[in-house]
C-alpha cells in the first residue's frame, strides 16, 4: 500500500542525522567495500579533519575532475608519500595552533608496499596522525595486480594459478603488527561487516594524541570475484573464518579482540570468490593442500590472538551487528 | 571555471552533479509481506504490527491495532490454539514468539486500564443491521458492524451474551470475570444486545430480511451429536456436552467412580479434566486419533496440544489411537468397554483408512462411558437456510443462498471450529454485509500481501533468546475454577516484542542505511510513506543490492530497472 508523496530529497540529503564525509556521485563499483568503509569513518572522525590520500581507488573514485565527493579539505600527492604529507600538514596545524585532526588514507598498495617508508617515517616522528589503511589486498585501480597484502593463494594478474604455483606464493604481510612494533599507541583492524566496531576503534583512534593507525579490511567485488550485493557477507566470513581477525593493539601489546563465536571454515569464504576458485579444481591435490594450508593460516591467527569465544558475548563476530527496531547501534 | 567556496567542498564541482544512478539495471524497492503470524491467523490479526507498536513502547496502540481485526483479545489469548506461533519463522530460529501470551496481556491491560475501543457510537439514522448469535462470530460480527457505522440488534437465545465460551469453555481455561469485562466492555460500545431471543420461537428470518439491511446467522452447534456402538446405548447415557454445561453453569456432574470419556476434540478433553476435578478415581480418555505429533498429519487430536498435556498432568489417562469395539454391559447398565487399537494409514485407495488391528482389543473397567464426539446444529428456525444440509455451506465472506442473510461462526462448514476462526467469519461477514449494503460485489479471497518465509530473512542480525516460561498452576492445585494459565509479566511481553523478527516489515534498524556505499538511501520519519524510516535516492543508488541482502525482515526486493 503505497501513496504518492512529494520528496525533496535534496532537502532530506542535507538534513541526515549523521556526517558524511563523502557524498553520492562518486564512480566507485557496485558493493564496493572501500566506498563504504571510508564513509563510515567519515562518520565517527566528523567535520574538523584534513584528508590526505594516497593514490588509490579511493583518490580516484572521489575526485574525478573537476568534481570531489570529499565534505572535508583533502588533499592528493603520490602513492608513496600520504604519510609524509600528513606529517607536514600537521606539523603546520600545530605551528598555526590549531586543532584539526589529520587523516591520511591509503590502499594497501600505497601502505604495505609503496608508501611504507613515509608511514614508518610518520610513526617514527611520532606524528598526531590517524592513518588509515583500507586494506582490498591488491592493487585493485590498475587492475588487479599482487600487492604484499594480497592472501596466500589467491590469484590476481601477477600471480595467476599455473603450473609452477596455485595463486600467490607469499604470505599477506602482517602489517598491523609491524606498525604496533613501532611502539604505536593504538594500531587496531576493522571489517566493513561490522560498522559499530569499526566506528568504535577511529573514535577510540581519533581521542589519542600522536600516530595511530586502522587497518580496514574492505571486500573489492571485482578483484575479489564476487557480486556486489555479497560483499557484506564475504566480508563477514574473512572475520568469523578467522583469516583477518579483529584486534587492538596498544604500544605493541595485545589490548581487545573481536571473539569468534562460531569459527567458520575457511572454504565458506573462499569458495564465494573467483579469485580463489583454482583452489576448487577437481582431481588437483595441490589445490586440497592449499586449502589445508589456509585453514592453517586461519587457526594460527585464531590460536596467536586468542580469538576462540567463550559461549555468548554481546561483542563478538555474531554479536557486534546484532540489529534493534529504531537501529540503536551500539556504536 | 570551478568556484571554491569557503564551506566544506566544491559547490558547482560536486559529485552530486554527477548522477550514477544511470548506471543502474536494477533497483532496490520496499516490499511489504505478510508476517506468516498474519497470514494464518483465523481472525485476521496482524501480530507482526501490534509487536512491532508494542516495542516501540505503545501497548495502547498495540491494543487498538489488534482489536482492528479481534475484538475479544483477553478471551482468544487464553483458548486460542494459536496457528501464529506455530507458523512463527522464529520457530526454525530458536523458539516461535509467544504470540497468545502477549495478545492475552494486551487484552488484559485493555480491561485493567478501561482503553476505548477504536469505535464511534452510530449515527441515529444510520442503517440498522441484525446478528443472531452472541458468540465470538456474532460479537465480532456486531462489533465490526458498529466500526463500519451500522446500528445493530444482536439477539441471542440465552439470557447473557457469550455463546459457546459462556456456555462450553471451563473457567480453568477463560475465568469469568475475563469474558465478563470484555463482553461488556464491547456491548457498551453501542451494539443493542435483546437477551432471550431464540430464532424461530421469538424472530423469523423472513421478517428480519424486511426489517434490516442483512442479518447475520452465527449459532454455533449447540447439540450434542448422537452416539451409539452398533444401536447399543446405555440406559445412563449422558451427553458430554450436556454435562460440561452443566459443571459450567451448574457445578455439579453425576458422581462416578471410573469414566470412559469418547471423543478427541476440546469437549472430550474439558469433560474428562472436569470428572477428575469432580472426584473420579478413574478418568479414560478414548478416541481413534492419535496425539499431537504423532501418527498421520490429518488423523490428530483435535484438541489444543497444551490442553491435552494438562489433562495428563491432572490425571486423564489418554488412549489415543483407539477405538470402542463393544459395551459390555450388565442388564443395562455398562461395566465395562471393549476397545481396539486403530490407525488412519494409506493402503494405496488415495486417501487414508481407518484400519483396526485385529488382536489388540482389550477390556477396560469403567462404570460410565460419555461420549463427547461434536457438536450439531440446532436447525430450528433455519431450515430456509440449511435445506437439508447439517452445517451452513458459504464462503468465508458468508454469504449464504438467501439473499441478504450472512453465516459464520461453527455453524458454517469450513469456518474452522475454533473460537478465533469465529471471530474471523464475523469480520469477513461484517465487511460482506456492509458491501451487500452499498450493492458492492466481494472480492474472492481478502486481499493479502504474500506470506514471507524465513528464507528471505537475513537471520545474522538477530540474536538467540529463549521465550518465556509461562508460569502454570501445579498439578494438585487444580481443583475447581482456579485458572491455570496465568499469562506472563509485562517485562516478559516487552521481551516477545523485542525478539520478533518483523518478518516482511521494517524494523527500522538501519542497515540498509548504514551499510550502502553510495549512502544512497536517506533516512526520514516524515516522508517515508510506506512504513518505513527510509527512502532511496534513485539520482545515486547503482542498484548493487547490498542493502536488499543485508535486509533482516525481507523488506528490500530488487527489480529489474533498464
Amino acid at each position: 500500500m503505497t501513496t504518492e508523496t512529494h520528496i525533496d530529497i535534496a532537502e532530506l540529503r542535507k538534513k541526515q542525522p549523521r556526517f558524511n564525509a563523502i557524498d553520492s556521485g562518486h564512480r566507485a563499483c557496485l558493493g564496493c567495500g572501500q566506498a563504504l568503509g571510508a564513509r563510515l569513518v567519515g562518520e565517527a572522525v566528523g567535520p574538523d579533519i584534513i584528508v590526505a590520500n594516497a593514490t588509490g581507488c579511493l583518490e580516484i573514485f572521489t575526485t574525478p575532475w573537476p568534481e570531489s565527493a570529499w565534505r572535508v579539505p583533502w588533499m592528493h600527492s603520490l602513492f608513496e608519500n600520504a604519510g609524509a604529507i600528513a606529517s607536514g600538514i600537521e606539523a603546520a596545524m600545530r605551528a598555526q595552533g590549531k586543532s584539526t585532526k589529520v587523516v591520511a588514507m591509503g590502499g594497501d598498495g600505497s601502505t604495505f608496499d609503496i608508501g611504507f617508508q613515509a608511514l614508518s617515517g610518520m610513526l617514527e616522528r611520532e606524528h598526531n596522525v590517524l592513518y588509515v589503511c583500507y586494506d582490498n589486498e591488491a592493487y585493485m585501480n590498475t587492475g588487479v595486480q599482487r600487492s604484499s597484502s594480497t592472501p596466500h593463494a589467491a590469484m590476481t594478474n601477477t600471480s595467476p594459478p599455473g603450473k609452477a604455483r596455485m595463486g600467490k606464493r607469499h604470505l599477506k604481510k602482517d602489517i598491523v603488527q609491524i606498525i604496533a612494533a613501532h611502539h604505536t599507541p593504538y594500531a587496531a583492524t576493522a571489517s566493513v561487516a561490522y560498522p559499530s566496531d569499526l566506528r568504535k576503534k577511529i573514535r577510540r583512534a581519533m581521542e589519542i594524541e600522536g600516530p595511530t593507525f586502522i587497518q580496514i579490511h574492505a571486500p573489492c567485488p571485482l578483484g575479489w570475484g564476487h557480486e556486489g550485493h555479497e560483499s557484506i557477507e564475504v566480508e563477514r566470513l574473512a572475520v568469523q573464518t578467522g583469516l583477518f581477525p579483529l584486534v587492538e593493539l596498544e604500544r605493541g601489546e595485545l589490548t581487545g579482540v573481536m571473539p569468534i563465536r562460531q569459527q567458520v571454515p575457511v572454504t565458506e569464504y573462499l569458495k564465494r570468490q573467483q579469485r580463489f576458485r583454482h583452489l576448487f579444481a577437481k582431481g588437483d591435490s595441490r589445490a586440497a593442500e592449499e586449502l589445508e594450508h589456509i585453514q592453517a593460516l586461519a587457526d594460527h591467527n585464531i590460536e596467536v590472538y586468542g580469538l576462540r569465544g567463550e559461549g555468548v558475548d554481546r561483542f563478538d563476530t555474531e554479536g557486534s551487528d546484532t540489529v534493534h527496531r529504531g537501529g540503536q547501534r551500539w556504536a | 571555471m570551478t568556484i571554491l567556496t569557503r564551506a566544506n567542498f566544491a559547490l558547482p564541482g560536486t559529485s552530486l552533479n554527477y548522477h550514477t544512478g544511470t548506471w543502474r539495471v536494477q533497483k532496490p524497492q520496499h516490499a511489504h509481506a505478510s508476517a506468516p503470524c498474519h497470514g494464518v491467523c483465523p481472525a485476521g490479526e496482524d501480530a507482526q504490527a501490534y509487536l512491532a507498536a508494542l516495542e516501540e513502547g505503545h501497548p495502547e496502540q498495540a491494543w487498538r491495532i489488534l482489536v482492528s481485526a479481534n475484538p475479544l483479545p483477553a478471551t482468544t489469548g487464553r483458548v486460542c490454539h494459536h496457528p501464529c506461533e506455530s507458523a512463527c519463522n522464529r520457530g526454525q530460529y530458536d523458539q516461535p514468539i509467544a504470540i497468545h501470551l502477549v495478545e492475552r496481556w494486551l487484552g488484559d491491560e485493555a480491561i485493567r486500564h478501561n482503553w476505548a475501543y477504536p469505535v464511534e457510537r452510530p449515527k441515529a439514522d444510520a442503517p440498522r443491521m441484525a446478528v443472531v448469535g452472541a458468540g465470538p462470530a456474532g460479537l465480532a460480527n456486531a462489533y465490526h458492524l458498529l466500526r463500519l457505522g451500522y446500528r445493530v440488534d444482536l439477539f441471542d437465545q440465552l439470557p447473557e451474551a457469550g455463546g459457546t465460551l459462556r456456555t462450553a469453555l471451563p473457567p480453568y481455561r477463560l475465568p469469568r470475570e475475563v469474558l465478563d469485562a470484555e463482553v461488556q466492555r464491547l456491548l457498551a460500545c453501542g451494539i443493542d444486545f435483546h437477551p432471550n431471543k431464540k430464532l424461530g420461537r421469538d424472530l423469523d428470518l423472513d421478517q428480519m430480511r424486511l426489517d434490516y439491511q442483512a442479518v447475520f446467522v452465527a449459532p454455533g452447534l449447540q447439540q450434542g451429536k448422537e452416539w451409539s456402538i452398533d444401536g447399543v446405548v446405555p440406559s445412563d447415557l449422558h451427553s458430554g456436552l450436556d454435562m460440561l454445561r452443566d459443571w459450567i453453569s451448574l457445578g455439579v456432574v453425576p458422581k462416578v467412580r471410573s469414566a470412559a470419556v469418547i471423543g478427541g476434540g476440546n469437549t472430550a478433553v474439558d469433560l474428562a479434566r472436569i470428572l477428575k476435578r469432580a472426584g473420579a478415581a478413574e478418568v479414560h480418555l478414548i478416541t481413534h486419533q492419535s496425539l499431537p505429533g504423532d501418527g498421520h498429519p490429518l488423523d490428530v487430536m483435535s484438541a489444543i496440544p497444551r490442553e491435552i498435556a494438562q489433562a495428563e498432568e491432572e490425571g486423564v489417562t489418554i488412549h489415543a489411537n483407539r477405538g470402542v469395539r463393544r459395551l459390555i454391559l450388565r442388564g443395562e447398565r455398562v461395566v465395562g468397554i471393549e476397545m481396539v487399537r486403530m490407525k488412519k494409514i494409506d493402503r494405496g485407495a488415495g486417501r487414508p483408512e481407518r484400519v483396526a488391528f485385529e488382536g489388540t482389543e482389550t477390556v477396560l473397567h469403567v462404570d460410565q462411558i460419555i461420549p463427547a464426539i461434536g457438536q450439531a446444529l440446532d436447525a430450528d428456525g433455519m431450515h430456509a437456510l440449511l435445506g437439508r444440509a447439517a452445517h451452513f455451506h458459504a464462503d468465508t465472506w458468508g454469504v449464504s443462498p438467501l439473499e441478504g442473510v450472512f453465516v459464520g461462526g461453527d455453524a458454517r462448514e469450513k469456518s474452522g471450529g475454533s473460537v478465533t476462526a469465529a471471530v474471523g467469519d464475523g469480520r469477513r461477514a461484517a465487511l460482506a454485509m456492509h458491501r451487500h449494503a452499498r450493492g458492492e460485489a466481494n472480492p474472492e479471497k481478502e486481499p493479502m500481501a504474500q506470506i514471507i518465509g524465513i528464507e528471505s530473512l537475513n537471520l545474522h542480525y538477530y540474536e538467540h533468546a529463549p521465550r518465556p516460561d509461562e508460569p502454570m498452576l501445579p498439578a494438585e492445585q487444580r481443583r475447581g475454577d482456579e485458572e491455570i494459565e496465568l499469562g506472563i509479566s509485562a517485562e516478559a511481553v516487552r521481551g516477545e516484542a523485542h525478539r520478533c523478527l518483523s518478518c516482511g516489515n521494517c524494523l527500522a534498524c538501519d542497515n540498509c542505511w548504514t551499510l550502502c556505499p553510495d549512502s544512497a538511501v536517506l533516512k526520514t520519519r516524515e516522508f517515508a510513506s510506506d512504513g518505513s524510516h527510509y527512502v532511496f535516492d534513485y539520482d545515486y543508488c547503482k542498484g548493487c543490492g547490498l542493502c536488499a541482502h543485508e535486509c533482516p525482515c525481507g523488506y528490500i526486493q530488487m527489480a529489474e530497472d533498464l
